[in-house]
């Protein structure tokens, strides 16, 4: 059964920041739509940390990102990633 | 004008999407991954003291052009090309191209690209994009790696077309000429593979594929020689990172877009082991992100004390040993 879309994209947050180790924030002021990197949301990430987060998404969700054009529309912002997982076909899966 | 019906596409890498293109749009029904897999676009080199690397590198991808004339030779496709000395020449013969209707691929360093946005905008004299079209003097470019045609200043194209520097562009053009009334996949694939397996296992020098590989293993610890300072050392090393997942490398150093090609192909030529090894360089390619990610994490932390660069070491000396037994396998499945 599918996981409802608010339930995946609060454990999006939960992965990002359990990944990044980030624990001063609440995943409640993590705003879905604004974007993860360089923007005003409050967590503010770089290159780096995407990598992390690519990885991160193939070992919970077992789906890879292999091409880096598609990484960087995915990893964009929760909404993105919530979406990503939700279309992905399963034969893309690890 | 602009050229109606070309169909713009994202590829994960400018060369072979660029040629993926030309080919698509001259009607013939070929996928980036079979592109890059064909042409044997998979490959290893490091540079450890060479006059036109200021700091030592790696390559994962044959020579820019080399996809070209191996998809030329294994396809028999013909593209006509052209380099110029004169830049109003090499701009009449790309207008007149356009005229004649004929999507034309063009060489240009990337710092030019003004659709880029800054920040990302490097020189790299080996980009390639699509001209499609021409207004006054504002192009349309179907570049690979932006998700719609954009527009660029012929002033911009051209200085991206002549640009100096290591392997400059000298106004260099291609275009479809001509595609063969058959071809025999099964044969350019064979010869694909086998060509790519030759590179890695079998070239006699010793920089050049798994070999190479080793000897990025060994001298990786000797970079810090090469440093001015930890800035400078971290930079190189955070590059390792660039060079696997970006440049349009499709991810994990090339290896994710040929684990493709090896799907298709196993479909295309019907050999169901090509779809076992697709999984197994798939996997290999996750080590090499993994190498990716520890380089990007060592050098944004300035972690780079030898301990880690042994580490490191010891990741790339793994890929190496899991890759040539990969090759060696790829090399008895189609022989």
């Amino acid at each position: 059964m599918p996981i409802p879309i608010e339930n995946l994209k609060l454990d999006i947050k939960k992965l990002i920041m359990s990944t990044l180790s980030i624990d001063d924030i609440n995943p409640d002021d993590v705003d879905d739509e604004k974007p993860l990197f360089g923007g005003d949301n409050a967590l503010t990430l770089d290159s780096v940390d995407a990598i992390e987060i690519i990885m991160a998404i193939q070992r919970t969700y077992g789906i890879r990102i292999a091409d880096q054009n598609l990484a960087r529309e995915v990893v964009r912002s929760v909404n993105s990633i919530a979406q990503f997982i939700t279309e992905h076909p399963a034969d893309a899966k690890v | 004008m602009i050229i109606q019906n070309f169909n713009h596409k994202m590829a994960a890498h400018c060369e072979s999407g660029t040629i993926t293109s030309l080919l698509n749009h001259g009607g013939l029904n070929i996928t980036e991954p079979m592109v890059f897999g064909i042409a044997s676009g998979i490959f290893f080199g490091y540079f450890h003291k060479m006059k036109s690397f200021a700091f030592p590198t790696f390559i994962v991808r044959n020579k820019p052009g080399k996809m070209r004339s191996n998809i030329e030779k294994r396809l028999g496709v013909k593209f006509k090309s052209y380099d110029f000395k004169d830049t109003v020449k090499g701009q009449q013969s790309l207008d007149q191209l356009l005229q004649q209707n004929t999507p034309t691929a063009a060489q240009v360093d990337f710092f030019y690209m003004d659709y880029v946005p800054s920040w990302e905008r490097v020189h790299i004299n080996v980009h390639f994009l699509v001209v499609i079209g021409k207004k006054d003097d504002i192009y349309t470019i179907s570049d690979a790696y932006f998700p719609k045609m954009v527009e660029l200043a012929a002033s911009s194209l051209e200085k991206g077309r002549f640009a100096g520097g290591n392997m400059s562009p000298k106004g260099f053009i291609f275009h479809l000429d001509k595609l063969p009334p058959s071809i025999d996949y099964n044969k350019a694939i064979i010869k694909g593979i086998n060509k790519a397996c030759f590179s890695m296992l079998k070239i006699p020098i010793p920089f050049i594929g798994i070999k190479g590989m080793r000897m990025f293993a060994r001298k990786v610890t000797e970079w810090p020689k090469f440093a001015r300072d930890t800035e400078h050392l971290s930079h190189e090393i955070m590059k390792i990172n660039i060079l696997l997942e970006d440049q349009g490398t499709g991810g994990a150093g090339f290896r994710f877009m040929y684990a493709t090609f090896l799907q298709q192909a196993a479909e295309m030529i019907n050999k169901p082991e090509l779809k076992e090894l697709s999984g197994e360089l798939m996997k290999i390619g996750d080590g090499w992100r993994e190498i990716s990610l520890f380089s990007a994490r060592i050098g944004k932390n300035r972690d780079l004390g030898p301990e880690k660069l042994r580490q490191l070491s010891e990741m790339i000396r793994d890929r190496a040993d899991v890759e040539e037994r990969f090759f060696k396998s790829l090399s008895r499945a189609v022989k």
